[in-house]
């Protein structure tokens, strides 16, 4: 019995100093999110101290006087070394309000989401990412809210797709930062003619004629949603309890026609059909075996890069449902330049986040890095006209649902349904194809 | 009688060995494919055929110099730094328990071999978001120590195999050693370790492969901190959608680098490590 | 009942003898094994009662220095030469406190209600917001349950406290000297020296395994998912409300119906995962080790290297190989064999699939570790089944399997137990898929439970469903091995070599 006992007190002992060295060290970080004591004087000192720094123009408010500032930017790899020079543009402009070092961090937008929210005061003060992350980021209050002015100024110089694709709640959480966030009909011009890639019946007779194979990943619920899509049925949002996913009305019949219009146009193409992962339409340009797909924006330099003149872009084709060509629909995002609501300097995160989503900034993303723009002004702009691949998918956003308030159960359930259509060795009649979209819409709202 | 019992014999070591070579061959070739793929010069991710059409060793040569995006030879070193100092701090942990659980009688003995044989059986994964948590009240969050730490800490609880080890030591040798007026310690360091050899390079073969594998603990804990990444989290993204296209041979490259040292290890360890866990497994 | 006198019984008699053996062993060690739950709470109370009894008696009992480390730990020790030790009271005391002070007391305040505003919204001069986040209940509650556990530690010893220095009184009065922090030292590198070898793998696996354990199974209790999501939310107790959401078993998707149909797959795949390695291992190494076969080195490395690499490079190449147009059907297709979607087609075909990889990645695994164990199996058993003329099979079924089952029970419960548990194989090669079954709740059709927990944390950030779930998968693997651990031979034999 001593024994073990003056064994806990040596246990305690060590457990102890580790634990105050913990608190010690854990208190001065942990504040902005923890322990809330004496958090407000940072914040606070900002809000109350410099109002007449406003009157004078400050566009930091004062911020910049008390010392250096330091930001943290996460953008991805790509777009490294336009950002940093972006950045450090910025801190050129605001040299005479304070002292501002930028640096920038690699994270790709599909992850910052779920960094930010792990652990918020980790995280970048300005970060990009995916709209269909803005949910879970609002609900968490990882995002400071975009207000007066600068909403404004996102109203007045954005698409307003890109601006639905930041507003939730009606208010405006974020800047866009770029409008291309979707895929569209990707083709080797050598395969499959303009002409043809007008209808996803003409491609398929490209790919037939020339045995190779047309690739769409049709199990996941990113590209599979365009089934439910094209035949009516839309997703609008979020229920009140802010988690269950909202559909549109639909017309049941015409749900059917076209889900069967699609199964059976994968069924008759069954080996000119690759149900995959889009990384094998590149590949597949490579070694000759595909000759199109629905490929996502961000690999369209690959493409480019495989086929040279020979890549083609276009909207996503027709399909011919009962005798009609049915144009279809997918969903489509926007990248999204978000605020940290744990950032240290909201007011210096907040001007540059608006520098970045601005039209120069845009501009330079799209002349250098491809990237679509969501700013009106260069959607017009030569720079774009003159691109094929940029004006497809600008163009694809006239015949989509905006990739906004999509519940995180959305996704599982549709691949699913996905699977289902695509699955050449299991014919669907009428009935099986009604039980699949309610059982689908049943288990995305989890009921 | 006797001819066709020989004749017997030998059709039996035939059968074994044509079964042994097809089953070789298709536990090999994957690695095969593999070796070659990482040589590949053409394609993306997969291309349609068995082996490669032209071979290069730019796979390699990107994997060390181009380190702007991923920072190979960084996160070997990195994960090599984590592996060493994990797999002391491991063994130390396991080969001390065991030794305690094996050889010495106290109060709770049963109690504490017990909850140690539990306690790994919760999901692990789900402790992860507790565990960045109690490092960043500790200021360790996106450091290496981090990870030192969270391989090792728990390490004490896999200590079945070497207790099973340690039982089958003879009881006689430590009373012998006590006659003589040895304490405990003594025992422990001077007699017991000496002669456990083969459970000794089992544990630190073992602990020491562990970092090389993690890939999901080291996202969470390092976050955005790439240069602190580990071989595993930085292979993990190659494969990642952003990457894969562009950089799936460096992959296939890279996988290769890492087996290399492990394969040498191991297959020089191998018979400590049979030695060891067949000791330890029949006690368990 | 001795090894050689089992094998001697007819093969009848065996199946009698293990039968009657297993059943009539059961009861006894399920009973023995709850009583020793109950009795183990039962003691821990009793202790803790004898514990405060103690204390009270004491301090009535003793003299004002022993009174005074009531107040001030260690006085007691600290008076009576004990210097060192006193100090060590002390130290615990005043870091206690200190850490209670400066850290603790702010969460352990909160821990009841997890907090009760989460943020203040702060407009900025120019009409811009901020947002200044209060209480995030997460930290609450992980770093509240640190402060609890800490204090019963602290309890511990401050209760040992008392006693040491009513204990330190008593020897000083029956005239003796009371032992130097040197003399107690030197005890524990002999006498109590478990505590020294214990002490750093306890406090390591108390802190980092242990507590985050703790703060998974509180969660189970909360209401922290996807809508209460910190730092911007609360969330608090629910009570068992959770539990009862996984079983709810309601019409179309729900998540007591997918549970169901995850536990029975979870518990067909550790099945066939565990066998499957154990017996083709166990007929390769047997194969490998057979006097007459020629280049052991050569076939036993050929398989053990697949261990060298690391295990996700194999699982995410397997899964290339796998693909629809992998070369794994690009060989079928030379052979003039359709091919065959392995991950995507039905779940009868991708659960094969994914046993069978599972086979190629644990096979070598289970070489290395039955190959010393078979060697030891007693030659003469053999011979005299050869004299009875059984075939090598019948050799397999009749001593192999049974002498390697009797050995390497518990092994087996941890590979079983590990296969449950098995993450890697299941995310890396079909991430749960096929996913044809709009039945189930946010699952494929090879997702595990434990691939389940991890969608569920991860993509919806369901994180009280996902303790739920993980706590109730704990309860039965922690049931089960203990009950066939105690069970096995090699448990109740530990002492053979003592």
């Amino acid at each position: 019995m001593n024994k073990t006992k003056r064994f806990c007190a040596i246990a305690l002992a060590a457990m102890m100093a580790v634990t105050a060295f913990a608190g010690c060290g854990g208190t001065p970080t942990d504040t902005q999110t923890a322990s809330g004591g004496d958090t407000t004087a940072s914040t606070g000192d900002a809000t109350g101290g410099d109002t007449t720094a406003a009157d004078d123009g400050d566009p930091l408010l004062g911020e910049g006087a008390a010392g250096p500032i330091s930001l943290k930017v996460w953008g991805p790899d790509a777009a490294q070394a336009v950002l940093k020079d972006q950045c450090a543009r910025f801190s050129e402009n605001m040299k005479a309000y304070g002292d501002i070092t930028i640096e920038v961090v690699p994270q790709g937008e599909a992850d910052s989401a779920t960094q930010v929210l792990t652990d918020s005061s980790a995280a970048a003060d300005v970060f990009g990412f995916a709209c269909d992350n803005l949910d879970k980021l609002v609900t968490a209050s990882a995002l400071l809210e975009v207000t007066g002015a600068d909403a404004d100024f996102v109203k007045s110089s954005n698409s307003e797709a890109s601006v639905n694709a930041a507003t939730k709640n009606g208010s405006i959480w974020a800047f866009p930062e770029t409008g291309d966030n979707s895929y569209c009909l990707v083709y080797d011009k050598r395969v499959v003619s303009d002409e043809q890639a007008k209808t996803l019946e003409g491609v398929f007779e490209a790919c037939k004629a020339a045995n190779k194979k047309f690739v769409m990943d049709a199990g996941n619920g990113y590209y599979s949603c365009l089934f439910m899509f094209t035949g009516g049925l839309k997703i609008d949002g979020l229920e009140e309890d802010g988690i269950t996913q909202k559909f549109t009305d639909y017309d049941e019949t015409t749900m059917v026609n076209t889900m069967l219009a699609f199964h059976k146009l994968f069924t008759e193409n069954k080996d000119y059909f690759l149900n995959g992962e889009v990384t094998k339409i590149v590949d597949g340009f490579k070694s000759g075996t595909v000759g199109a797909g629905f490929d996502g924006s961000w690999n369209f330099s690959s493409a480019k890069e495989t086929l040279g003149e020979n890549a083609g872009f276009a909207v996503l084709p027709t399909i011919n449902v009962n005798g009609t060509d049915t144009q279809i629909v997918n969903m489509f995002g926007y990248k999204l330049l978000g605020v940290n609501a744990s950032t240290a300097y909201p007011n210096t995160a907040i001007e540059l986040a608006k520098f970045l989503s601005g039209e120069e900034c845009q501009k330079e993303r799209a002349e250098q890095l491809n990237w679509g723009p969501s700013n009106k002004v260069i959607a017009e702009s030569e720079t774009i006209k003159n691109d094929q691949a940029l004006s497809a998918i600008l163009a694809q956003s006239a015949y989509s649902v905006p990739q906004v308030g999509v519940a995180a159960t959305f996704w599982t359930p549709v691949g699913t349904f996905g699977s289902k259509i695509a699955d050449a060795d299991n014919p669907l009649d009428e009935a099986a194809c009604k039980e699949i979209i309610t059982s689908t819409i049943a288990n995305v709202k989890d009921e | 009688m006797i001819k066709s019992y020989k004749l017997q014999r030998t059709i039996a070591d035939v059968v074994i060995y044509v079964i042994l070579a097809v089953l070789g061959i298709i536990w090999v070739s994957p690695l095969v494919w593999l070796f070659l793929h990482s040589f590949r010069a053409e394609g993306g991710v997969t291309v349609p055929y068995v082996f490669p059409k032209q071979f290069t060793l730019e796979n390699y040569s990107k994997l060390f110099t181009d380190t702007d995006v991923f920072d190979y030879p960084r996160w070997f070193l990195n994960t090599f730094v984590v592996a060493v100092f994990s797999c002391i701090i491991s063994t130390l942990s396991v080969l001390m328990v065991s030794y305690t659980f094996s050889r010495l009688r106290f109060k709770s003995r049963k109690m504490f071999i017990n909850i140690g044989m539990i306690l790994g059986m919760f999901p692990g994964f789900m402790t992860m978001i507790a565990l960045y948590y109690l490092l960043k009240a500790m200021n360790l969050t996106q450091t290496l120590p981090a990870l030192v730490i969270c391989y090792s800490a728990g390490s004490g609880l896999g200590f079945a195999i070497s207790k099973g080890f340690f039982d089958t030591i003879p009881r006689a040798l430590d009373e012998a050693a006590t006659i003589d007026g040895a304490t405990r310690n003594q025992i422990f360091w001077k007699i017991i370790l000496p002669i456990s050899k083969p459970i000794l390079v089992y544990t630190v073969l073992t602990a020491f492969i562990g970092p090389w594998c993690d890939f999901i603990l080291v996202r969470i804990i390092m976050g955005d901190k790439r240069e602190n990444y580990t071989v595993a989290m930085g292979l993990q993204k190659m494969v990642d959608r952003e990457y894969k296209q562009n950089y799936f041979k460096q992959f296939l490259s890279g996988s290769v680098v890492v087996a290399i040292p492990i394969t040498i290890l191991f297959l020089k360890m191998q018979n400590y490590y049979v030695e060891g866990v067949t000791a330890g497994g029949v006690k368990g | 009942m001795t090894f050689i006198e089992y094998k001697s019984l007819t093969p009848a008699q065996r199946v009698t003898y293990k039968v009657k053996e297993f059943f009539s062993l059961l009861p006894g060690r399920c009973k023995g094994f709850f009583s020793a739950i109950g009795k183990f709470f039962v003691n821990l109370f009793k202790s803790f009662g004898a514990g405060l009894k103690g204390y009270g008696a004491r301090f009535g009992a003793g003299d004002m220095s022993t009174k005074l480390s009531y107040l001030i730990m260690g006085f007691g020790n600290f008076t009576r030469g004990q210097v060192g030790k006193g100090l060590a009271f002390l130290a615990a005391e005043v870091l206690y406190i200190l850490y209670m002070a400066n850290f603790g007391l702010v969460y352990l305040d909160k821990f009841d209600t997890l907090g009760l505003v989460a943020k203040r919204e702060i407009i900025l001069p120019n009409g811009r917001k901020s947002v200044e986040f209060v209480d995030n209940s997460m930290l609450i509650l992980l770093y509240g349950t640190m402060s609890i556990l800490l204090t019963i530690v602290f309890i511990a010893v401050y209760v040992a406290n008392t006693k040491a220095a009513y204990e330190a009184e008593q020897t000083q009065k029956a005239g003796k000297k009371n032992l130097t922090l040197k003399q107690e030292l030197a005890d524990f590198l002999d006498g109590k020296y478990h505590i020294t070898l214990l002490a750093t793998p306890v406090i390591l696996i108390s802190v980092f395994t242990i507590l985050p354990l703790v703060f998974m199974i509180m969660i189970a209790f909360t209401n922290y998912d996807q809508n209460h999501v910190p730092p911007g939310n609360l969330f608090t107790w629910v009570g068992l409300q959770t539990f009862r959401d996984v079983f709810k078993v309601s019409e179309g998707a729900s998540k007591g119906y997918t549970f169901i149909q995850l536990t029975k797959w979870t518990i067909v795949w550790a099945i066939f995962a565990t066998f499957s390695n154990y017996i083709l291992g166990m007929v390769l190494a047997l194969m490998i080790n057979k006097k007459s076969i020629k280049f052991k080195a050569l076939w036993r490395t050929l398989f053990v290297i697949t261990i060298a690499v690391p295990q996700f490079v194999s699982l995410l190449l397997m899964q290339q190989i796998l693909q629809d147009d992998g070369v794994m059907n690009v060989i079928l297709g030379y052979l003039g064999i359709a091919p065959i979607s392995f991950f995507n087609s039905t779940a009868l075909v991708a659960r094969v699939t994914v046993i069978v990889v599972n086979m190629w990645v644990g096979v070598p695994y289970t070489i290395l570790q039955t190959s010393g164990i078979l060697m030891n199996i007693p030659e003469d058993l053999y011979e005299s089944a050869r004299i009875d003329g059984a075939t090598p099979v019948v050799q397999f079924f009749q001593i192999t399997l049974p002498y390697m089952l009797f050995v390497t029970t518990p092994y087996l419960i941890q590979t079983f137990v590990g296969n449950i548990n098995n993450f890697n194989v299941i995310y890396l090669l079909t991430a749960g898929g096929p996913k044809k079954d709009l039945s189930l709740y946010q699952a494929g059709q090879t997702d595990l439970l434990v691939t389940w927990l991890f969608n569920l944390t991860m993509n919806s950030n369901d994180y009280n469903t996902a303790a739920a779930v993980g706590i109730l998968v704990f309860i039965v693997c922690a049931t089960l091995s203990l009950i066939t651990f105690n069970l096995s031979k090699s448990s109740r034999n530990e002492e053979e070599f003592s």
